[in-house]
């Protein structure tokens, strides 16, 4: 054994100098350093434009509500009159607009690892009392063409271009050696196949999954400053496992169609093929029946069934909708008397048929939730059908833009929807006046963020899968190297 | 029989007999059968829907009772984009772009429900659809049967031999072509039979010239981008020193086409072109609304704030009628210029695919499906056009009738008749032809990457006197 562990010290040695010599190793890595290089570049300036576009948005707010809060004591003060539908003292004006506030999902440290969901699903909704139907359906705004193309990001580069850079510097391992004669030459020495593979594979993985780590994580370290905390270095720890498993995976795969015997264009039509398998039909097919199983409930019924409800709540409050606006020729209805303000009857049907609306479509919208998060249940359990599901799921989670965070993350907002409510809802039926120290107990959103235990456990669980493929391919790998016809 | 043509049958003989044909041939029919078989029952069960939601839609909104037609347009209507019938082979962007959109009172909204929005990140792998197969798998199809067409010919000294007997090496290659092009066309056929009548069997009789049309079209594309894959294959076969080495510079090929290129070609286009994103794109909407409609209030109502105090509730209707006026040009500024932004993107990506064909056949085959960009803005236009024409029968019934209820506007309930003037929302999308016309240009594209890729073959045809 002793006698072996030296040997592969000798192989990997000579298969570094042998490599170093032919630059293809070199030539794959630099492609793979640039590659990787620019993907990080996208996810670190979209993940920045990102942020900057939530942070604009809050201030807005701010602005706003500095505003709001600036005219209330102006109107208070008998310095001004105000407008019917904006009135700083009205709690429907305050709650639907002019004291509103983005509800936001900041995005994660480790984002610029995968866009996943985030060009698509908004980080932010403005919450305010009207209904979830005003709000909750926003999306980004993007080029669909583009959102079909896909973005360049990190995830992609690993997922997709790795392993075909690890399949390009190891098709040929053995093949390459006994179509020129070297490898009958090599075996008459004490060397063990298992030996001699094997000390090939570990220069060639080292190398590229070198490349593969380094760069995002000096990348990361460099420019993202909260990817600096304890608990994001796990974070990128465990990531780094995931990469490395991967690889393993793609290395062993490898090893096992080499260990076949056959020659090296075969081999490379092998393994594109399985590429192909992996990484693009099985993808593909798994969502085909992701959705079958458990497809999304019809969007063109929700339409209808709103259109339904509305009907019925116009019906419902025709007469405060038929009530007249006081205010006109009355400009004094419009300013508070003794902390009392009548809202106008007619934003007060507003406010009442937005309740009726969220109360009667809730169950219709839990079911796009409940159906959605069944589906990602279903590509958790059977994504080990392809390492390439393991690996993108795995780095989104880690990324924090796949599907459970932005769906924790509508819960909090609708959660943050009631509460805002609730806090109106007194102010707008018995008519009390917004003052300005309600602007200090109005609800406030805070973004609580998903469970960092969760998405370990999460992102180790698709790791240890991998780490099990490849175990398994491994071991074929020797017991087929055992019979490996050398000459 | 002529030189090619029995080149053209020995290898294809020979393709059947060494399995090659045989096997990834029915892997990637087993794929296409199963990808018409989930596009027909999406497709059909999707436009079934739609149709229904349509009429109920809009009786609901005939058997509204009497109201404030203000409310009504609150309440609006939602119009729903037709599935058209060649969605079975091509989905194109029909996960990226929603079907439904609401029409309501005041502001132009976005077209809403992505399906890939009620999807796991999976979805972004990308669909499984008969127009993916050809684009991304039937390419390796080509270049597993031709790889060493030649090279392999070379490799074994058969090429001497062919050409000592007189064969030009035009001749062999040309028959190396006929005899991919023949092998790929004999996997496709049973799926391209089945394509057919599935698309015929989805559609009305009256538009079964119209679909077939299309189906042409869609498949003259296709023969063009897979003669440029054929062409590109053999040039490699024939000047690479090994069929190995053949191989993996097409499969390095076939990836940076269709893998890798898609996505940079994006990037660039969104740098060259850029398009806002929403919170960029709401601000510069509502700030210039804000003083549009200011300036329409100011001019017309004689009042700068939009039914401020000093309005009288019987001019609520005439005021009505300014804001939304004044809106219109607005939006339909902001839209376009996002839209045209859009379009501007694709078509320089589509000018690239002179290189990377992929992109542009897949603009093609979205085009005259009818799944593209331009057909969703198409029908997003005629949609707001609808709204407008709602808009502008209730402002007018408020103008004629609640304006002269004098203090007691909203008093006033429009009669159950009015909400007949509204007439349906019909949109038809662009016919076969006129789809071709709109797409002519990535036709065109694809022509002239043929034209290069067969003068690439030609240039690397190999030398008679094989030193």
């Amino acid at each position: 054994m002793g006698s072996q562990t030296s040997l592969l010290r000798e192989v990997v040695r000579h298969e570094a100098r042998v490599l170093v010599a032919d630059r293809s190793l070199l030539l794959a890595g630099l492609f793979l350093a640039l590659l990787i290089g620019y993907a990080l570049y996208n996810g670190l300036t979209d993940t920045r434009a990102r942020d900057l576009a939530i942070a604009e948005v809050l201030q807005q707010d701010d602005q706003r509500i500095e505003n709001t809060i600036a005219q209330l004591r102006r109107v208070m003060a008998g310095q001004e009159l105000p407008d019917p539908f904006a009135n700083p003292a009205d709690a429907s004006s305050v709650g639907r607009s002019m004291g509103a506030r983005h509800t936001a999902m900041l995005s994660a440290p480790l984002a610029p690892i995968a866009f996943g969901q985030s060009d698509m699903l908004p980080g932010y909704y403005m919450v305010s009392v009207r209904s979830k139907v005003n709000f909750m359906y926003d999306s980004e705004i993007e080029n669909p063409w583009n959102l079909f193309s896909g973005r360049f990001d990190l995830a992609f580069v690993l997922t997709y271009l790795l392993p075909l850079l690890i399949l390009s510097v190891s098709y040929n391992l053995l093949a390459a050696e006994r179509e020129q004669g070297t490898l009958r030459m090599l075996l008459s020495q004490p060397l063990g196949l298992p030996t001699l593979v094997f000390g090939k594979i570990a220069v060639r993985a080292g190398a590229l999954r070198g490349i593969a780590l380094i760069v995002p994580v000096a990348g990361w370290l460099l420019t993202r400053p909260e990817t600096r905390a304890a608990d994001q270095l796990v974070m990128l720890l465990i990531w780094a496992a995931l990469v490395i498993a991967y690889g393993l995976f793609w290395f062993a795969l490898s090893g096992l169609v080499n260990s076949l015997g056959k020659s090296s264009a075969l081999n490379a039509l092998i393994l594109i093929g399985c590429w192909i398998v992996l990484v693009l039909v099985v993808p593909l097919a798994l969502n085909l029946l992701v959705s079958a199983v458990s497809p999304a409930p019809s969007r063109t019924e929700l339409a209808t069934q709103t259109r339904i409800i509305a009907s019925d709540s116009y019906t419902r409050n025709q007469d405060l909708l038929r009530t007249e606006y006081y205010h006109v020729g009355k400009p004094e209805s419009l300013l508070p008397k003794d902390g009392r303000f009548e809202v106008p009857a007619r934003l007060k049907a507003f406010f009442l048929m937005a309740r009726q609306m969220d109360a009667e479509i809730q169950a219709a919208l839990d079911r796009f939730d409940e159906q959605l998060a069944k589906q990602q249940r279903l590509v958790n359990r059977y994504g080990f059908a392809s390492p390439a599901i393991l690996m993108h799921e795995g780095m989104t989670v880690l990324a924090g833009t796949g599907v459970s965070r932005y769906q924790h993350f509508q819960e909090q907002v609708q959660a943050f929807h009631g509460q805002w409510r609730e806090y109106f809802e007194p102010r707008i039926i018995e008519g009390i006046a917004i003052t300005e120290a309600d602007f200090e107990t109005m609800p406030q959103w805070t973004w609580k963020e998903q469970d960092p235990g969760v998405v370990r456990s999460d992102a180790l669980l698709r790791t240890f899968h991998m780490v099990i493929a490849a175990v398994l391919l491994t071991i074929l790998c020797i017991g087929k190297l055992r019979r490996y016809p050398v000459v | 029989m002529s030189i090619p043509i029995l080149i053209a049958t020995r290898d294809v003989v020979e393709y059947l007999r060494d399995g090659r044909l045989l096997w990834t041939g029915a892997l990637i029919l087993a794929l296409l059968a199963t990808a018409l078989a989930v596009g027909w029952q999406r497709q059909t069960e999707a436009r079934a829907e739609r149709v229904a939601a349509a009429k109920l839609d809009y009786d609901d909104w005939l058997q509204q009772p009497e109201r404030h037609p203000h409310d009504a347009a609150h309440q609006g209507m939602h119009v729903f984009k037709p599935e058209p019938a060649l969605s079975i082979v091509e989905p194109g962007l029909i996960p990226y772009t929603g079907s439904t959109l609401w029409l309501q009172a005041h502001r132009q909204s976005e077209v809403k429900f992505r399906p890939a929005n009620d999807a796991t990140g999976l979805q972004r792998f990308g669909t499984l659809s008969a127009a993916w197969i050809l684009q991304m798998l039937v390419p390796l199809l080509v270049i597993v049967l031709g790889f060493n067409a030649l090279a392999g010919e070379r490799e074994r000294g058969t090429l001497r031999q062919v050409l000592s007997l007189g064969v030009s090496p035009r001749q062999l290659l040309w028959g190396k072509a006929l005899a991919i092009a023949m092998s790929v066309a004999l996997v496709l056929l049973p799926a391209v039979v089945l394509a057919v009548i599935s698309v015929l069997a989805a559609v009305e009789d009256g538009s079964r010239l119209d679909a077939a049309l299309r189906l042409g079209w869609m498949g003259l594309a296709y023969a063009l981008y897979l003669g440029i894959f054929i062409c590109l294959v053999l040039a490699v076969s024939a000047r690479a020193g090994s069929s190995r080495t053949a191989l993996i510079g097409l499969l390095a090929l076939w990836v940076a086409m269709s893998v890798v290129a898609p996505r940079l070609v994006a990037d660039l286009s969104r740098s060259v072109y850029p398009s806002a994103s929403r919170s960029e794109f709401n601000k510069k909407l509502d700030a210039e609304l804000n003083v549009e409609y200011q300036r329409a209030w100011n001019e017309q109502v004689g009042e700068g704030t939009a039914f401020g105090t000093d309005v009288p509730l019987s001019q609520w209707g005439i005021g009505l009628k300014v804001h939304d006026h004044a809106g219109y040009a607005v939006m339909d500024r902001h839209f376009n210029a996002l839209w045209e932004s859009y379009s501007n993107q694709q078509a320089m990506q589509e000018w690239i695919g002179f290189l990377v064909p992929i992109i542009t056949v897949r603009a093609f085959s979205m085009g005259i499906t009818g799944t593209d960009f331009s057909q969703h803005r198409a029908f997003s236009t005629a949609a707001e056009h609808h709204r407008r024409l709602m808009q502008d029968i209730i402002s007018q019934d408020l103008v004629e009738h609640a304006d002269g209820h004098g203090e007691s506007h909203f008093e006033y309930l429009a009669e159950r008749s009015l909400w007949a003037t509204v007439p349906p929302f019909a949109y038809e999308a662009p016919k076969a032809m006129e789809a071709a016309r709109q797409n002519f240009r990535s036709l065109l594209i694809l022509a002239a990457g043929l034209v290069l890729a067969v003068s690439l073959m030609l240039a690397a045809t190999p030398r008679r006197v094989v030193a």
